[in-house]
């Protein structure tokens, strides 16, 4: 059985740009057209690189950046 | 050593079109109201909003980079929250002042720095049916009298 290849979106090192609430551009690519916020599993981020994310994609939806759904 | 803070406040379009500088004012004005040491304080964007905040479809947002004593940290947020020209704020602590920061501070208090006017589709339109429904309402008690006076009517008669 072929064994499906997950891509990922972020590098594997996580040196990307910095995880910035305001860089909402780059914050997009990490949720889903639902506006839900996607796995470590499908953005390859590391344990902290992943809370960080989630961090600024919260305070990014609280000052009206992001939406919270759609 | 005092923590330095980011603040992000978003301003009513309204406020910044009749004049941005003193919009930008109420920013300032509020940080050394409460003993801040404002590092930096400009205009960072004005957008369209992922969702509608206190009826506004737009806003202007405002970066203010500041230390602030940790007493007077709930009394300042407590300002903003009662402001009402202040639609939504956010402050967070940081590490370091952005590289960039104070240039683009300087260069917004130039002379030369002209602010665009925001766009006028920034209020939500409060749709029509809601005068239909005062009508609506103002039929309903009108109707229960009638009800009532049919209804008790039986009753007073069986009591006699």
């Amino acid at each position: 059985m072929k064994r499906r290849v997950r891509t990922t979106i972020a590098s594997k090192n996580c040196d990307d740009p910095v995880i910035d609430y305001k860089n909402t551009e780059y914050l997009e690519k990490f949720l889903t057209p639902q506006g839900q916020i996607l796995s470590r599993r499908r953005t390859g981020f590391c344990t902290q690189c992943q809370k960080q994310l989630k961090t600024a994609i919260k305070r990014a939806r609280h000052v009206g950046l992001l939406p919270f759904v759609g | 050593m005092t923590q330095l803070y980011e603040t992000l406040v978003l301003l009513d379009n309204d406020v910044v079109r009749k004049d941005w500088k003193q919009a930008k004012a109420v920013v300032k004005d509020t940080i050394t109201k409460y003993d801040g040491d404002l590092k930096s304080c400009r205009r960072w964007d004005e957008r369209r909003l992922a969702y509608p905040i206190k009826r506004k479809n737009r806003a202007t947002y405002f970066i203010a980079y500041h230390g602030m004593d940790t007493d007077r940290i709930p009394g300042f947020l407590r300002d903003l929250e009662l402001n009402e020209r202040v639609l939504r704020h956010m402050m967070v602590k940081v590490d370091d002042l952005p590289e960039k920061e104070l240039e683009l501070a300087a260069e917004e208090d130039g002379v030369d720095f002209v602010v665009e006017a925001p766009p006028e589709d920034d209020a939500i339109e409060i749709p029509e049916e809601d005068e239909n429904d005062e009508n609506d309402n103002s039929d309903v008690p009108d109707a229960p009298p009638e009800a009532n006076a049919d209804a008790p009517a039986p009753k007073a008669d069986d009591k006699a």
